[in-house]
């Protein structure tokens, strides 16, 4: 490592010019988290449905999209719509190629999540009138929803990691970035350096309150068992 | 159906096919080995070592598989050390993928139950002899499930090796794309190449799981 090398690396504007890359990567990851998640629990809702017309095509969507590269469905996604006239901007044909592959990976996250739920909940649920519809809604989901967090977080961990294709199909992201930074200076060792500490320090912050997040939510779990523990106890002793 | 012009140019991606299947097992056997060993550094016990386990999970785990990909490729040379494509492409993604193995053999040791390793050892065994014959084999059995899912996320991660010049599949179908123009019989054909590697690898890995739980 010599000086040279190193100087761009102490530049203000250089760093801003990185900076701007992250908040593209940042918008770009959380898009496509969004996305993913709607369309994860819509499919996932599909899945389950007894309808055999919405749960064939989400099954056969969770399982292709799943099962490809993510690569493959960015490059699908970007050249496709290319082909078909739409000259979406990189950044929205980014976003909608990581939301087709994680939206298939959400999708089977959220349908453990629901099948996690005990059956006697819906059932009590419909019979004290709720429409499938609402018990999914305000029985299930808010339920489901706490279990489901550190996985999501994991998810969202893979998709950060993920928006970093994007620089291959020319998105003006925070690895783009770094590349053109590099092929000025001739210091690609330095740059990857730099970035990657950048992307490493927001994966492993989600990481931890991932992390954080299952801890508390088993507490949480063990607290409420303890109650229902003494309420029992008290009714037995009454 | 597909064009004949993309079926002129099959063999291409029947190689680049090949090429990719050759790369997931040689990326999955090093993963293997080096997340095995990282597993016994987090298990040992002596602390400096326990650290360089854990420090080598949390760091390949939290980074972009292409950053690995282009530092062995693009930022090694500068440092004088050019390494062969396929060679990067091998590195990085092992490495990364090590990571995960690392995490998932670990559990399997934590999971064996403590009683084997006490029997084990006042039956005469030295640490590393029921590390290697009484605990890593039970480990190994217990966690082939989550190990299926990592090889799994390996294959697909094999398509980034197209960015540092690889004829993988993924190379050879954006290399058939730009010849022919016929966008989508082409990528839905590589596509279909990489369903019929993946998803009986899924299918495999659920049936594990399945059984697994149906014995619990």
């Amino acid at each position: 490592m010599s000086y040279e090398k190193l100087a761009p690396l102490l530049d203000t504007d250089i760093w801003r010019f990185l900076l701007g890359g992250l908040v593209v990567t940042v918008q770009v990851a959380i898009l496509s988290i969004v996305i993913s998640l709607v369309l994860g629990t819509v499919l996932a809702v599909c899945r389950l449905s007894p309808v055999r017309l919405l749960s064939w095509p989400a099954r056969l969507y969770v399982e292709a999209l799943r099962s490809l590269p993510p690569f493959l469905i960015l490059v699908y996604v970007f050249f496709g719509t290319h082909r078909l006239g739409f000259e979406l901007p990189t950044l929205i044909a980014v976003v909608l190629g990581l939301a087709a592959y994680h939206s298939a990976k959400a999708a089977e996250v959220v349908r453990a999540g629901i099948l996690s739920i005990e059956k006697g909940q819906v059932e009590a649920a419909r019979s004290l009138g709720l429409s499938n519809l609402e018990t999914m809604f305000s029985v299930v989901f808010p339920q489901a929803f706490q279990r489901l967090l550190p996985p999501l977080v994991s998810e969202l961990i893979l998709i950060v990691k993920g928006t970093s294709i994007g620089s291959v199909l020319g998105l003006n992201e925070l690895l783009k970035r770094a590349i053109i930074t590099y092929q000025l200076y001739f210091n690609p060792l330095e740059m990857l350096f730099a970035v990657g500490i950048i992307y490493w320090t927001i994966c492993f912050s989600l990481s931890r309150l991932g992390r954080r997040l299952e801890t508390g939510g088993v507490q949480r779990a063990e607290r409420r068992a303890a109650i229902a523990q003494q309420t029992m106890a008290g009714a037995t002793a009454e | 159906m597909l064009p004949t012009a993309v079926i002129e140019q099959l063999p291409l991606m029947v190689e680049g096919f090949f090429l990719t299947i050759r790369l997931a097992i040689a990326a999955g056997v090093v993963s293997l080995v080096l997340g095995v060993s990282v597993a016994l550094l987090r298990v040992m016990p002596v602390r400096p070592l326990q650290a360089v386990g854990v420090a080598y999970v949390e760091l390949f785990r939290n980074t972009p598989q292409l950053i690995l990909l282009f530092f062995f490729y693009f930022g090694l040379p500068q440092a004088g050390v050019s390494l062969d494509g396929y060679v990067c492409g091998l590195l990085g993604l092992s490495m990364y993928a090590a990571a995960f193995v690392a995490e998932a053999v670990r559990a399997g040791i934590q999971a064996v139950a403590r009683g084997q390793v006490d029997a084990s050892r006042s039956l005469g065994l030295g640490y590393v002899a029921t590390m290697r014959h009484i605990v890593l084999p039970q480990a190994l059995v217990m966690v082939l499930p989550p190990l299926g899912n990592t090889f799994i996320s390996l294959v697909k991660g094999t398509a980034l090796v197209t960015t540092i010049g690889v004829a993988d599949l993924m190379h050879s179908a954006e290399l058939v794309e730009s010849r022919t123009f016929a966008t989508f019989p082409t990528f839905t054909l590589a596509a279909l190449f990489y369903l019929v590697l993946i998803v009986p690898l899924a299918a495999g890995v659920s049936t594990l799981e399945r059984q697994r739980a149906r014995s619990r």
